[in-house]
Formats: structure tokens, sequence, C-alpha cells
């Protein structure tokens, strides 16, 4: 593959199309591959650039270091965007890697043109939810028990622990052959997970974003990662909201002609 | 993506992975994400190179031009590998792919050390044929002629789901995940190619003259010719070997990536 060397790592992507640069950051147990949904209508305008985050396939991490977190992932994308031919970039991230798109917006809004958050991963913290208590998330502890058993050599078992804790029992069982492979690829992620140390979001970061900014998510989706979508939503300036129809979570996946013309919008529109 | 000049075309491939080099060609539809549920485990193992044919994603095809040709496909395979080093290399195809690959093996064994056909297409001439027709239903060049004209006529969706229920059966195409859809929906333009593409079918002497060691593979639920095909040439390809993956069908590897690379691996390994 392609890489390009940051921080001390060759960071591998994939990069189809020519045009403006869009670059793309995947979410937990995910790689560069979980764009392939989108690659196609997305790089007839754009220049598109999948990365896969260290530690991600096509690396084979074995789970020993203490390189994995979210501080980490941010410096990583921040250097790859600063190494590239041409910034300022379009940025876009999903779950996980939506949480490491904002806080790159944060911390380096002069790399940034537009900032596309598909269902951004993580807390809100006291400012933005009352209802919010420090301490370790509720799935805290069941990461904690999947992560030991693929540490253990139990890939099966992690990871089906995991994904029902998450989406309910018989989760894991009912995925299709080729996305359980893609997240078997990269299930010792899961051990560095328990030590991401991902920050929640504050009311002062969402208004300090003054990169444009498209929520997109599943209209499906519940729970904390739709209220963290509308939440940040209405605090991060002249964000623009959109909502597809009958999908959830992987929406991209679920919905691909849908969620490009809404993104590739929202890009010919600045 | 990364590309190699090949008879005065780009070709683009993607290479995860560190070994003995494996090229693989997609089928019809295909591109190089056709092998993405198999990257991981192939790529323990190998450097993986899965190439997009010409005018197969990542480029945007308009179906105009004469060189959409079975022989020229096998020409660029061919130039393609004679840039690979170390050679020679193992060769894996799948569908339209394995036809490729075995036109390659005729053509060049010099350049293979070992051979991987899964489910190739094409007829089988009066040499290899058997003495009755399979069966009542129309061939599959029939169906692609089919689907040609509902791509001319615009309903591109039409002409998918004829193509995909045509080879897995009825309902296939409205089973597939939205995401491997729209992977074929990129491709869709090259159907318009296919009709002109002057694919010969096999012929015993041909099937006879192959002496690069070979592995042909299918789903074991697989039905109508592509099934058959395989099987025929097996019988007549000296030392084949042949495996058949449960529960799969004709994207076995999408199926059963993990029993499918068990197989390829093992036989790689041989």
């Amino acid at each position: 593959m392609q890489t390009l060397h940051v921080n001390g790592y060759d960071m591998a992507y994939l990069e189809v199309g020519e045009g403006p640069p869009l670059v793309c950051v995947h979410g937990s147990l995910c790689d560069f591959r979980i764009w392939s949904a989108v690659l196609g209508p997305l790089s007839k305008h754009h220049r598109v650039i999948a990365v896969s985050l260290r530690h991600f396939f096509p690396d084979r991490w074995d789970g020993l270091s203490d390189t994995y977190s979210i501080a980490q992932h941010v410096d990583d994308v921040i250097a790859f965007i600063a190494k590239l031919d041409t910034r300022p970039v379009d940025l876009m991230g999903h779950s996980r890697g939506g949480h490491i798109a904002f806080r790159v917006a944060q911390r380096r809004p002069d790399l940034l043109r537009e900032l596309i958050l598909a269902e951004p991963g993580g807390e809100l913290d006291a400012t933005l939810d009352p209802a919010f208590r420090p301490g370790p998330s509720p799935l805290a502890e069941r990461i904690a028990a999947a992560a030991g058993k693929i540490a253990a050599g139990d890939v099966e078992g992690g990871l089906t622990l995991f994904f029902d804790a998450i989406e309910g029992a018989g989760a894991w069982g009912r995925l299709p052959a080729t996305p359980k492979q893609q997240l078997r690829d990269n299930a010792t992620t899961l051990i560095g997970q328990t030590w991401d140390k991902r920050p929640p979001f504050s009311k002062a970061d969402a208004e300090a974003i003054a990169t444009p900014t498209l929520f997109i998510g599943g209209a499906n989706t519940k729970g904390a990662l739709a209220q963290v979508l509308h939440t940040l939503a209405a605090h991060v300036k002249g964000a623009r909201t959109e909502m597809i129809p009958g999908t959830t979570h992987p929406m991209f996946e679920q919905a691909p002609e849908k969620y490009c013309e809404i993104v590739l919008d929202f890009l010919a529109g600045a | 993506m990364q590309t190699l000049r090949v008879n005065g075309y780009d070709m683009a491939y993607l290479e995860v992975g560190k070994g003995p080099p494996l090229v693989c060609v997609h089928g019809t539809l295909g591109d190089f994400r056709t092998w993405y549920a198999v990257l991981g485990p192939l790529s323990r193992q190998h450097r993986v190179i899965s190439v997009s044919l010409r005018h197969f994603f990542p480029e945007h095809w308009d179906g105009a031009g004469s060189d959409y040709l079975m022989s020229q496909h096998v020409a660029d395979v061919i130039a393609f590998i004679e840039q690979i080093a170390p050679r020679p290399v193992d060769l894996i195809g799948h569908s339209r792919g394995g036809h490729i690959a075995f036109r390659v093996a005729q053509a060049r064994p010099d350049l293979l050390r070992r051979v991987v056909l899964a489910e190739p297409g094409g007829d089988l001439d009066a040499s290899l044929a058997p003495a009755a027709p399979a069966s009542g239903t129309p061939s599959l060049a029939v169906r692609v002629a089919a689907s040609v004209k509902k791509v001319a006529s615009g309903d591109i969706e039409g002409a998918l789901m004829n193509f995909v229920d045509a080879i897995d059966g009825d309902g296939a195409w409205a089973r597939l995940p939205t995401a491997a859809k729209q992977q074929l929906r990129d491709n869709i333009f090259t159907l318009l190619g296919q009709v002109g593409e002057k694919r010969r079918p096999f012929a015993r002497s041909e099937a006879e003259s192959i002496t690069t060691p070979t592995l042909l593979i299918g789903g074991a639920d697989t039905e109508g010719t592509l099934s058959l095909i395989w099987r025929v040439l097996a019988e007549h390809i000296p030392g084949a070997k042949t495996a058949v993956i449960p529960g799969a069908r004709h994207w076995m590897f999408e199926q059963a990536p993990q029993e499918f690379s068990k197989a390829v691996l093992a036989f790689l390994a041989g």
C-alpha cells in the first residue's frame, strides 16, 4: 500500500480519484476498507484518501505497545494532512474517526476546508449533558472483558462479547461474513481501546469549531450516538445536519448513494 | 492508487502484505475491492496484489472504445506480471478473472508458480461439453446481453439484478448487502464492453496443456454452468487439485472468507 511516514510510523492509505482531497478516517475495529461502498461516487469529484490509523490493518498489531490512543491518532492525522501536497483538505470521520476529525478541527483549523462528522463517537461532559457522570463509560467493563479474550487468542469470543454488548444478543452471529472478517483483521485494536483515553466533548469544544461542518447520521440510530450528534450540531456554529432515513450507524454502507449525494452537495456548496 | 503502465494503460492495483507475490484478478463487474474479505488472511503469508483490469473502477468508464476484450485483459495481466519481482508469481482469478488466469497460464507458464481458478467463467467447446445440455436455463452470455440492453436504456438496477440473479439464483441481488451492490454498480458500464469481448470457449487440448500446478475452487451451492466448468477443467488439467467451500456460492470468498483463505493458503504452501 501507499504510506506516509508520520510520527515514526508508516501510515497506510488508499488514494482514488482526482480533485480536491478528501481525507477519510474510519472508526473502531475498521480500516481503510470501510469506505468501499462510497469510494465510487465520492471519487468522481474528489481525490479520496482513506487512511488506516496506527495499528489497524494492514498493520498486524500485537496489542502490546501503549501507542493506541485518541491523542496519538489525532497527532497522526494532523501529521498526515500536514505532509500532503495540497492543503487545506476536506476531512470526514465516522464514529471514533469522527471524534478524531473533531479534535483535528479543534487544534488545526488551518489544515481543513470542510469537516464531515458521521455519527462521531464519544461522551458529552456536564456542560452539554446535565446527566453526565464522570468515570468509566458503561461499556468500559464489557470492552475490557472482550479485549481480555482477544489478548488471550480467542478472537471469535472477544468479538462476540463486544458486539452482543453493543447491538444485543446474537448481533455478531447475524453479521455478514465480509464485515465480520474485516473486524477480525482489526481485533487486537480492541485491546488498545481499553486505554483509549477519549476526553468527553464540552460545550466550549463545540463552540470553538471554526470549520464549516456537516453532521450526518442514520435516522434510526438510537442512544448515545444520536444524542452526541444532535447536541454537538446545536453548538457548532453554522453546522448542517442530515439524517438518512432507514439507516443506522453504518449509514454510508446502508445507503451509499444517498450518503454521497448529501456529502458531495455539502462539499460543493461551500 | 498505485499503477503500473501496461500496453499503454495505467493499470491500478492495491498491494498489501509481504511474502511471495500473489496477483488477484477480479471477475465481471468486480475490481480490486472484490478481494477485500480475504485481504487479511491472504496477506499474512503473501504480498497480495489485487488489480483492477482495464476500464474497471477506479476508472469511470463510459463504455466507449473497442479495447474491452478478453485478449486485451489477458495481455494486460501478462504485461503486469512481467513488471513484478520476484517472478514467477502465484495467480488467482475469480469468474471471468479465472478465465483470464487460465489463458495466462496457457500463454506464459514461465511467469507463474501456481494458479488458483475460483469458478472460472466461459463456455466448454465440443471436446469438453457433456453430451446433453446442462439444463434449459439460458446461458450466462444470454443473461449478460439482456443486462446490457437494460444498461443502454438507463435501467441500471434492472441490469444488475438480472446479472446477479442469473449467477446466484433468483433473489440474490435483493439479498446482497448495499455496499456490495454499490461496488458492482461502480462497474456497470464494463458490461457494455463485455458483449463484444470475444471470449473463446475452453477446449480439452487447452486444459491438457496447462503445466502450472492448479487449484480449482468452487462454492458447494453454486448452480448452473459455473458449477460445472471448473469440475470439467479439473478433470483435464494435469495434476489439478480441487476444493469445495461448503455453504457458499459464486462469490465464495465473500461468503466464507476464512474457509476460502485456508484452502488457498494450503495449496500455495503445499
